[in-house]
């Protein structure tokens, strides 16, 4: 394979708006006081599955947030990249493996991000690391990297459309239609989210949107109005739903199909650092990663290839499962499904042993509103909180007891009913990928993927 | 390509705002009753005007009626000054049922429930608190049920078996002042909490809550539906029925905690009255006219919530079963302290109805309405 090379700058634009964004989230989330709210007052985690040694740690959480917001701002800097992207990366991960009831796909996205920049060289240029070390600096690296990030983004808006392609969301336009009318009170336009054709002309457009994007964007004639629709989409989306920071990194990392070549001229002569002394060739590439040349070149390449695959298949994981996806959930995280579905429940549980004990759990008890919202509509989250409910009423002195839940979840629209078979004592199931037999049908068919 | 369909789409988004104007008259359908109507503006303006305002005005009235006959009681302890205190208290607790659903606003800020209807009343703590006297806090969570109308219902009406009895511990008894003083100091403990809500809710709270649109967390119809949720699985189902009559404990029968224990016949009215109080608000049933407005009713048929497999409106489902709710209630008579002891089959079948209703009012209705009970980012999935 021929290597292809292209301009730095587009990278290193991004790494620094990357950082800079990563680091006001981390404030951000500091300020509200979420850390307090979602990692040490709760007295119980959902910890995802094969990750129950991933816990929040007391006070100490407070350090794995500074420790995840410096190494954000040396990587925007660009000092001491490596570490600092391999600290991000390390905290950041961390930080989203705590508790499963705060999983939102831009929080995975954000992790796949940071584990590219790795092994991405993002300081070879106009960073403080290139500046230090004039014999990093290159005004050509290879394409792969930036494409790497690109074929990400593209993964995620390409895998998002696909997952719309099905008959609540198209036909139904489905969640859409219950979340705009909540918006009718918006300044102007908001009366139009009064009628079912707008929600109509919002799923498809979406839909459309989200297929085409990536490659409107790669494509350089499209590329500018492509831009421009990334801004407003992503903007109305940030206006109409609560949805934090999600529009912002999208609108930023979409910076990175733009390849900034005049931007780059024109700076280069004041803000790059110059090539050493000693009529130094004007053009370098950058150094291969650490310094076992060809090899590590070679195994990056494998590591990468491996690591698409993996985003490529995993999203389809849901096809080893029976039943209807969006109802057990199962194969639900980590594939790009985003806005969905509206699904709300409600999770009664009873605790009951052979002696004649029998209680009625309230969920406050245990959990905080986000972590009961959460559980309530997701069996693997109800499993978990049963096996919970096990030790906590053992220690209370039942003996062997025994968990139930009276289950009832609306999806899209649809009049509630039970999620979980009432009569299954869940102390007695095993958490597992394998499929959950205890999970009531749904009982009704979304078509599409 | 892209452009175009964004132009295009913004020039009819335009034209359509500059042709249909922004008044209220612009919603697809304004009428009130079993219409629906997806403007909130108009249903909290009702909500607030006819329903909340005016029952509180109705609980002001019956309450200050009590207050003056507490009064009374507290300066010539007799048994015609015990009697007519005892018929106010009734009253007055019976409008309490009409206006404890609006946990919303002042009564939420101030947690105004806390102070007038926590039960079962602790009776150790309010001797206790007797003995004490005025160095006794009543803002703390363990003062709660020792203050209020239970507290008020274990002082006129359980301290002794006869009104001789109870009589004389106004007056002969040796910590007779101090009881006096006990009495007058709840009484005014209520009157402080219930005049800084109302005076709120009147001063300017109204234009807050009716302006307060949107959906978030923070805003009025969040807060009200989260409030009105709660107030019927916890404090209706739970509270008034589920735990008296063991529903929820393992079949152990707890009439001991009926709300009005020493007045044991009042408490069905209550339940019942404070059933019907939710009923009447869900259907936005104006206190002035008798007739419906816009109310959570029209606005979930105003979103076209229903069910997609019988094509029913989601609000008659839940206007059916608080009627089954409701007929069972109705069908116990006599006295609920005695009704879970022998006649407790009944008792759980309201609870397992109400417990029907919760489900429908805490997803079917919220999901429709997409209303939310998080209060961190969410992206839907």
């Amino acid at each position: 394979m021929t290597e292809t090379e292209t301009s730095p700058a587009p990278l290193s634009i991004f790494r620094i708006a990357f950082g800079l964004m990563m680091f006001a989230s981390i404030v951000r989330f500091w300020s509200k006081g979420w850390i307090e709210e979602l990692y040490i007052k709760p007295t119980f985690f959902f910890s995802f599955y094969g990750f129950a040694f991933v816990k929040p740690l007391g006070v100490w959480t407070y350090g794995l947030f500074a420790v995840c917001g410096l190494s954000a701002l040396l990587v925007a800097v660009g000092l001491f990249y490596r570490v600092a992207a391999i600290g991000l990366f390390l905290s950041f991960t961390y930080i989203e493996l705590m508790d499963k009831s705060t999983y939102l796909n831009h929080y995975y996205f954000t992790s796949l991000v940071c584990l590219l920049l790795i092994f991405i060289p993002a300081h070879v240029y106009f960073s403080v690391d290139a500046y230090r070390r004039p014999a990093l600096f290159a005004d050509r690296i290879p394409a792969v990297y930036p494409n790497a990030l690109k074929l990400l983004i593209a993964i995620l808006y390409v895998y998002a459309g696909l997952a719309k392609i099905n008959s609540d969301w198209l036909l139904h336009a489905l969640p859409l239609r219950i979340w705009l009318p909540a918006r009718n009170d918006t300044p102007i336009i908001g009366f139009l989210f009064n009628y079912p054709w707008v929600a109509y002309v919002f799923s498809w457009f979406g839909c459309i949107y989200d297929l085409s994007i990536p490659f409107l964007l790669w494509n350089r004639r499209t590329r500018p109005w492509a831009y421009a629709a990334v801004v407003v989409f992503h903007g109305l989306t940030a206006l109409l739903f609560p949805i934090g920071m999600f529009p912002y990194i999208m609108i930023v990392t979409a910076l990175l199909f733009f390849d900034w070549t005049g931007v780059q001229r024109s700076k280069q002569p004041e803000k790059a650092p110059q090539p050493p002394k000693g009529g130094a060739p004007q053009f370098q590439l950058a150094p291969p990663l650490g310094s076992w040349g060809a090899f590590s070149k070679r195994l990056t390449r494998i590591a990468f290839t491996l690591f698409f695959l993996l985003q490529l298949i995993l999203p389809f994981r849901y096809w080893l499962y029976p039943g209807e996806l969006f109802w057990t959930e199962e194969g639900y995280r980590f594939s790009w499904r985003v806005m969905l579905m509206e699904k709300a429940g409600y999770a009664q549980f009873t605790v009951k042993d052979d002696t004649g004990k029998r209680v009625v759990v309230n969920n406050t008890e245990f959990l905080t509103p986000l972590q009961e919202k959460m559980m309530s509509t997701q069996p693997d989250m109800l499993l978990q909180y049963a096996h919970h409910l096990c030790d906590q009423f053992a220690e209370r002195g039942f003996r062997q007891p025994q968990v139930y839940v009276d289950s009832y979840v609306a999806l899209n629209g649809r009049m509630g009913k039970p999620l979980v078979d009432p009569k299954t004592d869940l102390a007695k199931e095993r958490d597992s990928l394998a499929p959950k037999t205890w999970i009531t049908p749904f009982d009704d068919e979304i078509y599409g993927f | 390509m892209l452009k175009k369909i964004t132009i295009t789409l913004a020039s009819v988004a335009l034209l359509w705002a500059c042709s249909t104007g922004t008044t209220d008259e612009s919603q697809p359908t304004p009428q009130p009753g079993n219409a629906g109507s997806t403007d909130r503006k108009a249903m909290l303006t009702n909500l607030a005007d006819n329903i909340i305002l005016p029952s509180y005005a109705s609980f002001k009235t019956t309450f200050d009626a009590m207050l003056t006959k507490a009064d009374a009681f507290a300066a010539k302890p007799s048994q015609a000054s015990l009697t007519e205190f005892r018929q106010a208290w009734t009253t007055a607790y019976t409008e309490w049922q009409k206006v404890e659903l609006f946990d919303v606003g002042p009564a939420e800020n101030h947690t105004l429930r806390y102070f007038f209807n926590i039960y079962p009343a602790n009776t150790v703590g309010i001797e206790e608190n007797i003995v004490t006297g005025l160095s006794a806090s009543l803002e703390v969570p363990s003062s709660y049920p020792r203050q209020g109308f239970p507290a008020l219902d274990y002082l006129i009406n359980g301290l002794g078996s006869t009104d001789e009895a109870i009589l004389a511990k106004y007056t002969t008894a040796p910590d007779a002042a101090k009881r006096v003083a006990y009495l007058k100091r709840i009484t005014s403990q209520m009157n402080t909490q219930f005049t800084t809500v109302y005076s709120e809710w009147t001063g300017g709270y109204r234009d807050t809550f009716v302006n307060c649109t949107g959906l978030d967390a923070g805003c009025s119809t969040s807060k009200l539906v989260n409030g009105f949720v709660l107030h019927y699985e916890r404090y209706i189902r739970s509270g008034k029925i589920g735990i008296p009559s063991g529903a929820m404990t393992n079949g152990v029968v707890a009439p001991e905690k009926v709300e009005s224990f020493y007045k044991k016949d009042i408490s069905l009215t209550l339940a019942k009255t404070a059933h019907q109080a939710v009923v009447d608000f869900f259907n936005g049933k104006s206190l002035k006219t008798g007739q419906e407005g816009p109310s959570l009713k029209t606005y979930l048929n105003g979103l076209g919530a229903k069910d997609s497999r019988t094509g029913t409106s989601l609000t008659d489902i839940i206007n059916a079963q608080m009627a089954v709710s409701a007929a069972q209630l109705n069908a116990i008579k006599g006295n609920l302290h005695d009704e879970v002891k022998t006649n407790n089959a009944a008792v759980v079948g309201v609870y397992t109805e109400m417990q029907k209703a919760v489900r429908m009012l805490k997803v079917d209705m919220t999901t429709a309405m997409s209303i939310t009970i998080t209060y961190t980012d969410n992206d839907g999935d």
